[in-house]
């Protein structure tokens, strides 16, 4: 499919559902929406059909046949409760179903007794706690006969019940990675993990309400071989009826595997045998040491082949690129000019630190590289295994999707607010140590569907028509084409001329025009309760001639009358308002809102690249800062203490 | 340091020494009976296989399934013998498990289908929650405080004089700006509005009245006037419209209903003594505690 054949389809979608139709679709969301079945399309079945059989063919139009989105919908794709064991281990009480209710916006008890309650409700939520020894917390807590007689077992009910929950985590966690797991451990096929896995799933259908909350039902395959994060959430389309057919994969063998060809495999076989529809979605590259964006694969040492980079890109749409375990966007090894590269860095090791960072680990292990190395892999395989879109999403262990600055809820029950919290150490061993002040109060995934509900929200995640945001709610539009000029930034209906002209953010560019180069429609809102803006940005990557990536970042929107020099930079930076004593900030720099329409001065048509959207908020005080007003405490020298929010698009791909 | 010598390797080593040699001196005991049968059923091999199906959508091969049956026979053995030995009398534990093993046989007996009348007599008898909201259908003429910085007050009274008996009608582009989600908003909950505006603002045009051109009313991003076309009024939706959420809850509220009532039927067969020794307020505070964790555990 090419280019115009797009900019045609979606333009006859506008001619014959006219304006106000269009408009109108989020919003015309009925009160109490119809079954969810009822509403099933058949699109997407098509378009896997589809690029199973031509793998570079751009997506398909997602709009023939129904109206744009027009207004993106704010979740966490990544959830864990006391269902999962090392969440239970740290102390956390809240299952699934007060997860749920949490992201609705409704109060809850947190497990450390305190009240918590959002700034708003989330639009939709996945729980995704651990297939491992899912449920193994509850079944430990609730004493089960068959755990409590191993000695393991009733050793860890002892320390838990005695208040040594900590020192028993660490246990659970260690054992977990070693393999070492007492008989009695829920594997699938065991009552207590059919138990757990069916309240996960009764949580999620009782918690969703179409056009209102989406409540998808998930979990997380936690492959941790040799401690190196190479984890993926995966999602079901789908209701109970179909996602209590069959159990999760598990990453530990005889039943699991810690390989992700084998997921995929299960999945295929989940979606072949059960007719439901998954994705899966990583996380926490920068926690794998080298092997979360593979060239060579790490459990074969060969160089990654054309089934590998199909599979991938067909299962694993998404990527996770900011999460409270750090940002996974770029690194300032990767990204020697990128000003906003050094952003809540977690590169000291792998996940539990049992192996330290070399940088030469780092190129695959961040968004942005990948990406780049993707575009390589694709002229070497003819697929590009990472082409993937992006979001941000908190992976707490608490129950609580709470990820705002003055909100913030942490990674683990034990670090939910306190005076000490911050200079605990978050994971200790004897090569390295991360503080509790390094945590990340981020990141929620912001999804352009044309309602709230499992399949639109779903269909929107495979035509990766997402972004990432590290907390705050601010709306971003991307739309690429050829024939974007600059008085469409003054069009009244962004929207309209954006998909009419374009294809938004997560779609394909291609055949380009004889002389043309791409122009984007760009703009961007701020959180109506947030910060102001202070630019947007464009990141773009290439395959150059000599077969070497590259980048290059261009600021095409700043606040203010700070101008953008001949290179595409403005250096100056927007200022800071910040008072952290108090933990306040000003809207009296930035801007509230930003649209452009920007052409890439240095197309060349014979050349892969993407390009994807940075919007940077000005600076505000840091979860840290909001800690040390409210608990009266001094934050180490180290700690920073504001931050600059910020949010990252989808790319736009441009393939020859 | 009581913690340090449990860890002790040798410690452990003596506990689990003498745990075993006092099992065995039990199990000798009986060594000269005729040998108990233990029968793995071909009801019981096929549950068996049922849970490693239910994870690979495959029967398991002959092996796999030795495995299974080798590890279930081990159970068995240990859970009889354990059961003779009497390690499972006055163990906390056990005695929880089997509550709750109660509490869930209660909870599992098949709640029957509702009737209509059924429902309906439940959505009136809560009609709390199954309310909607109020749903609004409005347009706006926005005013960017971005690109308005120094005349925004100035630009909104000309607005607003020239709204001044203006209808929906009324070209609003010539007016204000753009506003990148757009001028018309069609049946949103105030809810809804919230996310896009900010509170305050749902919290206005909540209250505002249909068929006129009010505002300016005030938003983070600069300030909006405001055509309610429609308000779609909320309250509580016929039967057909909530017929899964009504009978989600029926049956939730039936649920714990049938615990409720197999607990009172249950403790009626006891006369119950309780012995209460006097009040010592720390043991008081840590039942307390106790019972609040069981709560939780158990509500899952």
């Amino acid at each position: 499919m090419t280019m115009p054949t797009l900019q045609r389809t979606s333009f006859t979608v506008l001619l014959a559902t006219g304006l106000a139709a269009p408009l109108a679709a989020n919003f015309s969301v009925p009160a109490f929406a119809a079954d969810p079945a009822v509403t099933t399309d058949i699109g997407t079945l098509d378009q896997e059909t589809a690029e199973k059989a031509f793998p570079a063919r751009p997506p398909y139009s997602p709009y023939a046949g129904r109206n744009f989105p027009t207004r993106p919908f704010f979740g966490d794709t990544h959830l864990h409760t006391s269902f999962s064991m090392d969440a239970g281990a740290f102390g956390a009480r809240l299952g699934p179903r007060d997860a749920y209710r949490f992201a609705k916006g409704e109060e809850v008890i947190a497990s450390s007794g305190q009240h918590a309650k959002l700034s708003r409700p989330l639009d939709f939520l996945v729980v995704t706690d651990h297939s491992d020894g899912m449920g193994f917390f509850p079944q430990l807590m609730s004493a089960d006969p068959a755990l409590l007689a191993t000695p393991q077992g009733r050793k860890w009910y002892d320390e838990i019940n005695s208040g040594k929950g900590a020192v028993a985590a660490v246990d659970i966690i260690t054992s977990f990675g070693k393999g070492q797991l007492p008989k009695g451990f829920p594997t699938p096929g065991t009552p207590a993990y059919r138990s757990a896995w069916r309240e996960t799933i009764k949580a999620a259908e009782e918690a969703n309400d179409p056009g209102r909350f989406t409540a998808f039902i998930g979990y997380e395959w936690t492959s941790n071989a040799g401690g190196n994060n190479l984890h993926r959430n995966v999602i079901w389309r789908d209701n109970g009826a179909k996602a209590s057919l069959i159990e999760p994969f598990t990453t530990q063998p005889p039943l699991g595997s810690p390989n992700p060809r084998d997921l995929w495999k299960w999945m295929a076989m989940c979606e072949e045998k059960t007719g439901a529809e998954i994705l899966a979605l990583a996380h926490n590259g920068n926690l794998s040491n080298g092997r979360m964006f593979p060239i060579v694969e790490s459990f074969t040492g060969k160089r990654i082949d054309r089934e590998y980079a199909e599979n991938r890109t067909r299962w694993e749409p998404l990527y996770e690129a900011t999460q409270i375990k750090g940002d996974g966007e770029t690194h300032p090894f990767l990204s020697p000019n990128d000003e906003f590269a050094n952003f809540e860095r977690w590169d000291k090791g792998n996940l539990d630190l049992t192996e330290l960072k070399k940088p030469e680990m780092l190129e695959f292990e961040y968004a942005r590289s990948a990406l780049k190395n993707g575009l390589k892999m694709e002229a070497e395989l003819g697929v590009n295994p990472y082409k993937f879109g992006l979001v941000g999403s908190t992976d707490a262990h608490t129950g609580l999707a709470a990820v705002e600055e003055d909100n913030f809820f942490g990674k683990t029950s034990s670090s939910e607010p306190s005076p000490e919290r911050a200079t605990h150490p978050f994971v200790k061993t004897d090569k390295a140590v991360i503080m509790g002040w390094e945590q990340t109060a981020s990141g929620y995934a912001a999804v352009w569907a044309t309602e709230n509900t499992r399949e639109a929200i779903f269909d929107a995640m495979k035509r990766r028509e997402t972004y990432a945001t590290t907390g705050p709610r601010m709306i971003v539009r991307f739309f690429g084409g050829w024939d974007f000029e600059a008085s469409d930034a003054n069009n009244r209906m962004p929207a309209k001329i954006g998909y009419t002209k374009g294809v938004p953010m997560g779609g394909d560019l291609s055949n380009a025009p004889n002389g043309k180069s791409p122009s984007f429609l760009v703009a961007a809102l701020k959180d109506p309760i947030g910060a102001n803006l202070d630019r947007i940005q464009v990141i773009k990557g290439w395959l150059g001639k000599d077969g070497q990536t590259q980048e290059r970042i261009y600021d095409v929107a700043v606040s203010g009358d700070r101008k953008i020099d001949a290179d595409g930079r403005s250096k100056t930076p927007v200022g800071n308002t910040v008072d952290i004593p108090n933990a306040t900030w000003t809207n009296t720099i930035g801007a509230g809102e930003m649209i452009t329409v920007w052409k890439d001065p240095d197309f060349d048509p014979a050349l892969r690249a993407f390009y994807y959207v940075r919007v940077i908020e000005i600076p505000t005080p840091r979860w840290t800062a909001y800690d040390a007003k409210y608990f009266g405490v001094t934050m180490p020298k180290e700690a920073p203490m504001t931050t600059t929010e910020r949010a990252y698009t989808s790319p736009i791909w441009y393939t020859p | 340091m009581r913690f340090a010598l449990l860890r002790e390797p040798l410690f452990q080593f003596l506990v689990l020494g003498g745990a075993l040699f006092g099992l065995f001196h039990l199990v000798d005991g009986r060594k000269a009976e005729r040998p108990a049968r233990i029968v793995i059923s071909s009801a019981r091999i096929a549950n068996l296989a049922d849970g490693f199906a239910r994870t690979w959508q495959r029967p398991p091969g002959t092996e796999e399934l030795q495995g299974l049956v080798d590890d279930y026979i081990r159970d068995e053995v240990f859970y009889r013998e354990g059961r003779a030995a009497g390690l499972d009398r006055d163990d906390v534990i056990i005695r929880r498990r089997v509550r709750q093993k109660m509490e869930f046989s209660a909870e599992d007996a098949t709640v029957p289908e509702p009737s209509e009348a059924q429902l309906a007599a439940y959505l009136e008898a809560n009609p709390e929650r199954f309310k909607s909201e109020d749903h609004f259908t409005f347009r706006q003429i926005f005013l960017s405080a971005t690109r308005r910085a120094t005349t925004i007050d100035g630009d909104s009274k000309r607005v607003a004089n020239a709204l001044t008996g203006a209808d929906a009608a009324i070209d609003a582009t010539a007016l204000g700006d753009a506003f990148l989600l757009g001028e018309e908003f069609q049946a949103v909950s105030p809810q809804e509005v919230a996310s896009v505006f900010g509170d305050g603002f749902a919290k206005r045009i909540s209250v505002m009245e249909p068929g006129r051109w009010q505002g300016p009313v005030p938003s983070s991003f600069g300030q909006h006037f405001v055509y309610i076309s429609e308000r779609i009024p909320g309250g509580v939706p016929p039967l057909d419209a909530v017929r899964q959420a009504v009978r989600r809850e029926w049956s939730n509220a039936r649920r714990l209903e049938a615990e409720q009532k197999l607990y009172a039927s249950l403790r009626e067969r006891y006369e119950i003594v309780v012995e209460m020794p006097p009040a010592r307020s720390a043991q008081i505070d840590g039942a307390a505690q106790i019972d609040r964790s069981t709560q939780i555990q158990t509500s899952r």
